[in-house]
């Protein structure tokens, strides 16, 4: 998060924006996670006993080996955001046995080009169900970027259509370099 | 040199699509007796009940967590030499060199390729055929 992507918003929530490839948790209930999607999925994901919830925000690979679906593909990009995602949360005392989501995002934006929305939001209906955490609801694939803000102490999500401004947010996504996977031993050479 | 199919491998990590992922990851490489476990303690009971040559395991986990499982095959005399990578994120130097300290024989940082992990297997056992 960077230090400008935490505002007061006019209704006094604490606003974070969730960029591509990034990820927030908060137990505050005055805080508001906020999002804008076009083919790329978020995860709003909560623990209503334990007060706390937080927003991803993912886009696959486009060059992703499909032929190795739930491989060592570009899935991990998807199953890393998640798992970074349900660590924080765990940090934060929830549990993963009273966790339930909801997914937006997936949208088809361009048409004519390969359907990545769909495979972000397949892949992450597919990663819930395997992970056994409840899919409360949510809005994916359809047309239409979305914006989407989430307050993740109470589960509140509220979704607005962008319709103007869908292809700059699709060609935005796809202009966003995708992080290199961890090649060889990082920062740290022990071995 | 070690064949991949020769090598008892045990998974371990609390997201099935990782471990699912990690097991396609060693299919593709050669391994073909391949384990999982959803938390250390059910890993430490799989591995005393029939031992394994490496253990490939998350560090995050309810129960027992990867260092504790490390900590647990260490100092248990038949599981003491057990190969065992630890599977990080990038944000997790300190906890590597814990596991340094405790014995660990490499680490594997997510999100990874076969590649990558072919290599730290490869740098624990040598190459592979």
């Amino acid at each position: 998060m960077t230090p400008d992507a935490h505002r007061l918003d006019p209704a006094g929530s604490k606003r974070i924006h969730v960029v591509q490839g990034e990820f927030a948790v908060s137990d505050d209930p005055d805080v508001m996670l906020g999002t804008i999607l076009g083919s790329c999925v978020a995860a709003c994901v909560r623990d209503p006993l334990a007060g706390v919830g937080g927003m991803n925000h993912f886009l696959l690979p486009g060059d992703q080996d499909t032929a190795t679906a739930g491989g060592p593909g570009a899935l991990r990009y998807g199953v890393q955001s998640m798992e970074l995602l349900l660590n924080a949360l765990y940090r934060k005392g929830a549990r993963r046995e009273r966790l339930e989501a909801k997914l937006f995002g997936g949208a088809r934006v361009i048409d004519g080009l390969s359907d990545i929305g769909q495979q972000n939001a397949a892949f992450a209906e597919r990663f819930l169900q395997a992970e056994g955490i409840a899919l409360r609801g949510g809005s994916l694939r359809g047309d239409q970027a979305r914006r989407i803000q989430f307050w993740p102490v109470s589960g509140r999500v509220r979704q607005m259509a962008l319709v103007e401004p869908a292809r700059q947010v699709f060609e935005a996504e796809r202009a966003k370099p995708v992080p290199a996977p961890a090649a060889g031993d990082g920062e740290l050479e022990l071995f | 040199m070690p064949a991949a199919a020769q090598i008892r491998v045990m998974v371990v990590d609390d997201q099935m699509t990782m471990r699912s992922l990690v097991r396609t990851g060693l299919q593709q490489l050669g391994f073909s007796d391949i384990t999982e476990a959803p938390d250390g303690e059910e890993a430490l009971r799989q591995i005393l009940a029939r031992p394994v040559h490496l253990v490939i395991s998350d560090f995050n986990m309810p129960r027992l967590d990867g260092m504790g499982l490390l900590r647990a095959l260490r100092s248990h005399g038949p599981t003491a030499k057990t190969a065992f990578i630890m599977l990080t994120g990038r944000a997790d130097k300190e906890l590597v060199q814990k596991a340094v300290q405790l014995g660990v024989n490499n680490y594997l940082v997510k999100p990874f390729t076969v590649q990558t992990l072919k290599d730290k297997i490869e740098a624990v056992f040598g190459k592979l055929t």
